[in-house]
């Protein structure tokens, strides 16, 4: 850029033009477009507007308020709120209330679960199947995580990762119909059997624990794959190579350096697993059978039928949720990690 | 890497693919079977399911209600999400880690129990199993996904920007719609699109907070409990197209915002 | 333009403003004017307060004790929006979601100007920085200089009283960088709009100010003309962080015919004290001698302070050689010198005789 042949005429008559009226605004050119003021120039200069503002952002710690009344007022109301609720109503003896009866507070409810075999028996069924389910998926996902980190091309990493996702998207009602079909009596895999002549009658995969953890695992494994993905490829190859060069082999590379550096995906992924399937309602409905029944349909027993079973049904979800965030505190503690740190 | 272990990994995601794929692809090809019970083998084909589920006012109007409550709650949470999220992300205070657990707290707790929950506060609050009961319970479940997204998104904004939008003359409030929020644009399409599945997809909260309008996964399963029908693999079907496409649609327009507004 | 210093008047006052950041004293006292049109420095180490200067002139920072008048107005407690100040960041900070045009017109929309006013400045700009080819770009299709430009039209597009200017020259590479800072100083001269420029790069400063404070731990070590700095250091800090020098570190002996003598390892050498400040005898001082102005002999020379001295280094530098002489047995008895490479040839002997102008030799404040 060479020097400008021409002094900024321009510049200092606008500066005398502005320095007369700061705020006002000068006569517009022409009328029409050219007259347009811009919203928020506009909005601005509006009295009502600068009032408002003035009284809203008088300084930083106001400023700090305004912002977080709403979300602070949100996140206790509507995130812990139904939760504190839920553990309320558990120590009531009826609700909803019902008309010039005051609820008493009692323990009754939690003391229940304790007593019956139905009660206890889901409950560790759901437990015990949710910790082998995240297991099985951990195993499946595993070498496809590693195959993507490590195998694939960074550039081509999205695009693998893209049709891995699709599945997903679809829903957990649709792809639980579809290991229906799947596992049927005349589903695919019979009929596979049989056309290899594996088989002569078909074998009632269906209504059973295999069906039902064939299906948690399948709607699950995306859960596992994207935290097994994500910390398996942030070690940095050089690593990997060191240890070759030094002479260790694929599997002794593998147990000694990727596997202890993969472990905070595989607590995330098995974390978000449990916790996930334990939630399931409708996959162990469609595919399990009486004698898997998991907590999930006990809880959902006593909200479906009468009102006044509520406060059972209750204590045993709190009883749920606390026995789960429980174990996978535990397990994270186990794992040498404490919390998310998904802050910053 | 060996190239034997090369070829091993390939085969091994290759084969979970499919295994993610087939029961979905057969579930589509089910639907087609000229017969109206479930099961291989196929011998007659038809389409006068598909056709059927088309023209059947109950399952558009479902349909319909599900689109509804995915876009009413997806916008609620969008704009809580990010609200919540810009109070999060830039200031420090005391208890932080505890808002901010407590902030992914819906998102964390088990699907049936966050369901009951949910169903327990309406009646707390009075709002009678519905519409209005479901859109609360799909905001509440999805404003953790956003803040998350908007606060990773966030982060990367140098502090620079808004002070030269206050420089140049914004207040606080102008420099979030004039700078702010245009920087988060491709979060909150994300985001947005993210949440559209969720909700649409949701099935516990829709089944517990829902009255006696069901949402497509309601739907198919109450048919479902009444036996397998290939009218049913039409509706699953109609529902695989349209989030898959709406999925896809998702991913090419965030990495077209991700190349262009950095 | 030709203003002379009397012809201009005070466009910013510093009143006393100190700053504290917790323990920490960022700006102790600071109490000085800007003049209009000026084009001044603040020069200094990471941390001498120049940045939180700049910053409380923005309005991001508020000081503890002082205040900050404007163009006759007290702006101390005003926030950025509602000064008449206006910054050029050191990233930049170009809005990434509008084009070069859109982002020069931000300020002047909010100031509620008409669409009309609003493209006849942004015309005037574009034209004035030569950015016509790219008003409808956005900040990712532009280089690190164009960038730049932008920024500093988006600054000036509402007309400021004063415009900051914090270190925006880091980012680019050497040679683009001197030429950036001609060109500055051509804009500067041109609008006549003062200038507040912030650096801790002294040949940037030296190159592009009117006017350099020089900030050291919240004080201001010396505030003159570039050539003041340069010239006659008040301190050794001055002299040390302005170009390159050699300190001599010695004891007065007292005075010869208006020169200082100095004790200098036993040598005897004399030099020039600065003005109203003249040492006792038996006082330590540190003297300063820019290596440009040690000349070199073969043998020894008929001129005041002429020393002996042996080369312990000979470092080719291109156009030019810098010798390590030393001139005694103590560490610090090192003078270091400039030779033009032709000069170099005759000297390639290992001892020699080095002298310089007692007026050269400038004897400083601590």
């Amino acid at each position: 850029m060479r020097r400008p042949d021409r002094k900024i005429n321009g510049m200092a008559h606008l500066e005398s033009k502005y320095a007369e009226a700061p705020c006002a605004p000068a006569k517009p050119v022409r009328s029409g477009k050219a007259a347009r003021r811009n919203f928020w120039g506009g909005l601005l200069a509006n009295d009502t507007y600068q009032a408002v503002v003035d009284v809203l952002l008088k300084n930083e710690r106001r400023q700090f308020w305004v912002l977080a009344a709403f979300p602070l007022a949100w996140v206790l109301f509507a995130h812990l709120g139904p939760v504190l609720q839920m553990f309320w109503i558990s120590f009531l003896d009826s609700y909803p209330p019902t008309a010039g009866r005051q609820p008493q507070f009692t323990v009754d409810n939690w003391v229940a679960f304790f007593q019956e075999a139905i009660f206890v028996m889901p409950f560790l069924r759901t437990l015990v199947y949710s910790a082998v389910f995240t297991a099985c998926t951990l195993i499946l996902t595993y070498p496809v995580a590693y195959f993507l980190a490590k195998h694939v091309k960074r550039r081509n990493q999205l695009l693998f990762l893209l049709l891995l996702l699709i599945p997903f998207w679809v829903g957990e009602i649709v792809r639980t119909y579809a290991i229906m079909i799947m596992l049927g009596n005349n589903g695919a895999l019979n009929l596979a059997l049989k056309s290899i002549g594996l088989i002569d009658r078909p074998i009632p995969f269906m209504y059973t624990g295999f069906s039902m953890g064939v299906g948690i695992v399948y709607l699950t494994s995306l859960y596992m794959l994207l935290p097994l993905y994500s910390a398996l490829e942030k070690i940095p190859n050089s690593y990997l190579e060191a240890a070759a060069d030094l002479g260790a082999g694929s599997w002794h590379r593998f147990r000694k350096v990727t596997l202890p550096l993969s472990r905070e995906g595989v607590a995330s992924g098995c974390t978000l697993v449990f916790l996930i399937s334990t939630g399931y309602y409708a996959t162990p409905v469609l595919l399990g059978g009486p004698s898997t029944t998991v907590f999930a349909e006990t809880i959902a027993g006593f909200f479906h039928v009468a009102g006044d079973k509520w406060p059972i049904g209750a204590a045993f979800a709190s009883l749920m949720l606390i026995t789960t965030l429980g174990l996978t505190g535990i397990f994270l503690k186990l794992m040498g990690r404490s919390g998310k740190g998904l802050m910053k | 890497m060996t190239r034997h272990t090369r070829i091993l990994m390939s085969v091994i995601y290759w084969a979970f693919i499919v295994y993610l794929f087939v029961p979905l692809v057969l579930m589509v090809v089910m639907g087609f079977k000229d017969s109206k019970f479930i099961g291989f083998p196929i011998r007659g084909w038809t389409t006068e399911w598909y056709s059927g589920v088309m023209q059947d006012a109950e399952v558009m109007g479902v349909f319909a209600y599900s689109m509804a409550i995915a876009l009413a709650s997806t916008f609620l949470s969008l704009v809580i999400g990010t609200w919540v999220a810009c109070f999060l992300g830039p200031y420090k205070f005391r208890g932080k880690l505890i808002v901010f657990a407590v902030t992914c707290l819906p998102a964390v707790i088990p699907g049936i129990i966050s369901a009951i929950a949910l169903r327990i506060f309406a009646r707390g609050i009075d709002i009678e199993p519905g519409m209005l009961a479901i859109i609360l319970g799909h905001t509440v479940h999805n404003v953790p996904f956003v803040a998350l997204v908007v606060m990773a998104r966030l982060s990367t904004l140098p502090r620079s920007h808004i002070e030269a939008a206050r420089d140049l003359g914004a207040d606080a409030i102008v420099a979030f719609f004039r700078v702010t929020l245009p920087y988060l644009r491709p979060a909150l399409i994300g985001a947005g699109i993210f949440c559209m599945l969720l909700s649409f997809d949701d099935f516990v909260r829709a089944y517990f907070l829902g009255g006696y309008d069901p949402t497509l996964p309601v739907l198919i399963f109450a048919k479902l409990r009444s036996g397998m029908s290939p009218e049913i693999n039409a509706i699953a079907t109609v529902v695989l197209v349209l989030t898959a496409a709406l999925g896809l649609w998702a991913e090419r327009s965030m990495r077209r915002l991700n190349k262009g507004a950095s | 333009m030709g203003y002379s210093a009397n012809d201009r008047q005070a466009v910013v006052r510093l009143d006393r403003i100190t700053k504290r950041f917790g323990e920490v004293t960022a700006i102790d006292c600071l109490d000085m004017e800007i003049m209009a049109g000026e084009f001044i420095t603040f020069l200094g180490p990471s941390g001498c307060g120049k940045s939180t200067t700049l910053r409380i002139l923005g309005g991001f920072e508020r000081p503890d004790e002082g205040r900050v008048v404007v163009g006759g107005q007290d702006v101390t407690r005003l926030p950025p929006n509602k000064r008449d100040v206006n910054m050029v960041f050191q990233d930049y900070a170009l809005f990434p979601h509008m084009t070069v045009a859109q982002n020069i017109a931000f300020g002047l929309e909010l100031k509620g100007r008409t669409r009309g006013e609003i493209d006849k400045r942004i015309g005037e700009l574009v034209d004035f920085l030569h950015l016509s080819a790219l008003r409808e770009r956005t900040p990712d299709q532009l280089s690190g200089g164009q960038r730049q430009r932008v920024a500093l039209a988006r600054a000036l597009a509402p007309d400021p009283k004063l415009l900051l200017l914090d270190e925006p020259l880091g980012a680019l590479d050497a040679k683009l960088r001197g030429q950036v800072q001609v060109e500055l100083k051509d804009i500067q001269k041109s609008t006549g709009k003062t200038f507040f420029f912030v650096t801790h790069d002294q040949e940037e400063a030296l190159t592009m100010s009117d006017r350099i404070v020089v900030m050291n731990a919240g004080k201001v070590e010396q505030d003159g003309t570039p050539e003041d700095l340069y010239f006659r250091p008040k301190s050794r800090f001055v002299a040390e962080f302005i170009g390159e020098t050699n300190l001599i570190e010695g004891t007065v002996r007292g005075s010869d015919n208006g020169a200082i003598v100095i004790d200098w390892n036993g040598l005897e050498v004399r030099g020039a004290a600065q003005q109203g400040s003249v040492p006792a005898a038996g006082q330590s001082v540190v003297a300063s001698l820019r290596l440009e102005n040690v000349l070199c002999h073969a043998e020894k020379p008929e001129q005041p302070n002429a020393v002996s001295g042996r080369v312990v280094h000979r470092i080719f530098k291109g156009s030019r050689m810098a010798l390590d002489i030393r001139v005694g047995e103590r560490e610090d008895a090192v003078i270091k010198v400039y030779m033009d490479a032709n000069e170099a040839g005759r000297f390639a002997q290992e001892h020699l005789w080095i002298s310089w102008d007692p007026q050269r030799l400038s004897v400083l404040h601590g």
